[in-house]
């Protein structure tokens, strides 16, 4: 790093006298020195040309931007473009819609599992769903006598990969009760996937302190 | 042409020998090969290029009498030394000369334009700048903005790494890996065709 500090003027007096000698005698530390020199002396050339192009590339970059976002209002992108959103609108109007009308008019029938804590040593279930129907949980929460009394009740579902899929809240019915309390988690046919699944159910109190009641752990396998 | 060609000489008594019998492709030699280290040498401790290129001139002339009155040098590997040890005395004269009369050194004055560029001066000189832009676009906007603080901006070393966030071996670092590059690129492709007093 001998040559770096001389170019950059850092080597003491006596220090660079020793390495101009060395240099001078040695044609490989010489060439080292020149290719160093070289580029610093062009390097100084270049650099105002560099930084001051900044602006000019960066409107040059706005400019290209803007004839892009022009260009697809260009038939060969237009046409292509409002055909799928065609095909989008109508698909939703003529399915999709009437679908999810019916499903918030009517009773739903959806399978009911029996769920056990994993805390409790339970063995891991596995349930059965196709998209349609999805499933029906009851969560059958054991308050015991002990625990902070809870306001209200937080639920995390994490699907496949433990990746947080909801998360909602549900007023304890009785605060400070010690009795059980009982849910139901209906999870929708279109959220989920094959795979392992874990709720999380902790209790929260008025004060907002947070305590873990329960954590159910099973298994979706989707039939269609 | 092939006396305009980079050739490794190694500094023997037969390269002093012939230095000394005025063979010219010898002579540009030398005079190329230690015109480069002798500016580098000179920038750091002389303003103006007149003053380097008379220091230059002065250090040859010298070497070269000393040379063809003793007739060689005791050890010639050790030509380098020699030159670089003429070239202190020349610069000690410079430096008393200057503060008794009138500098040599012309404070600010332009450097003069080169004479005698060919056509492969300016296809090499063409493809250092090609090789040093493509190094500087490699970088980052940060280490660049970091060379031009210090290179030509001038800004204390100091203050400008801890404007920068970074330490002084940083620096050292950025400067030797683009020195590095350039150098591969410089040896590869343009040293073999350069002339050598192309980066003068």
């Amino acid at each position: 790093m001998t040559a770096e500090r001389y170019l950059l003027n850092e080597l003491t007096p006596d220090a660079r006298d020793a390495f101009e000698e060395h240099v001078f005698d040695c044609p490989e530390c010489a060439l080292d020195l020149r290719a160093g020199a070289l580029f610093v002396r062009e390097a100084k050339v270049q650099l105002p040309d560099f930084v001051a192009s900044h602006p000019r590339s960066g409107m040059a970059k706005a400019r290209g931007k803007r004839t892009s976002w022009f260009s697809w209002w260009r038939p060969a992108f237009a046409v292509p473009a409002f055909a799928a959103l065609l095909i989008v609108v109508g698909y939703q109007n003529f399915v999709t819609f009437p679908a999810l009308r019916q499903s918030a008019n009517e009773p739903r029938l959806a399978p009911l599992a029996p769920l056990r804590s994993a805390t409790r040593g339970a063995t891991r279930p596995t349930f059965t769903a196709d998209r349609t129907h999805g499933v029906a949980l009851p969560v059958d929460l054991v308050i015991e006598p002990e625990m902070a009394p809870a306001a209200s009740y937080s639920f995390d579902l994490r699907g496949p990969q433990g990746k947080l899929v909801w998360t909602g809240s549900l007023p304890a019915t009785a605060p400070g009760a010690d009795s059980d309390q009982l849910f139901s988690l209906d999870i929708p046919g279109g959220m989920l996937q094959s795979g392992p699944y874990s709720l999380m159910v902790t209790g929260v109190t008025t004060q907002g302190g947070r305590t873990p009641i329960e954590q159910y752990n099973f298994d979706i396998v989707m039939t269609n | 042409m092939a006396g305009r060609t980079l050739q490794f000489y190694s500094f023997d008594a037969k390269y002093v020998e012939d230095l000394c019998a005025g063979d010219s492709q010898t002579q540009e030699h030398f005079v190329a090969y230690f015109t480069a280290l002798l500016k580098i040498k000179l920038r750091s401790r002389l303003q103006s290029f007149h003053a380097i290129d008379d220091v230059c001139q002065e250090t040859f002339a010298r070497v070269l009498q000393v040379l063809r009155r003793d007739g060689g040098l005791r050890q010639p590997e050790s030509l380098g030394a020699f030159v670089n040890n003429v070239c202190n005395h020349v610069l000690f004269e410079y430096y008393r000369s200057s503060s008794r009369s009138e500098s040599l050194d012309a404070e600010g004055a332009p450097e003069p334009a080169a004479t005698g560029a060919d056509v492969l001066d300016i296809v090499s000189a063409r493809q250092i700048k090609e090789n040093v832009l493509i190094i500087l676009m490699r970088l980052s906007k940060r280490d660049r903005s970091l060379l031009k603080a210090v290179f030509l901006d001038e800004r204390d070393r100091d203050e400008v790494c801890q404007e920068f966030g970074v330490e002084r071996e940083y620096l050292r670092v950025l400067l030797h890996r683009a020195k590095q590059e350039f150098k591969v690129e410089y040896v590869k492709h343009i040293g073999n065709q350069v002339p050598l007093n192309a980066d003068t």
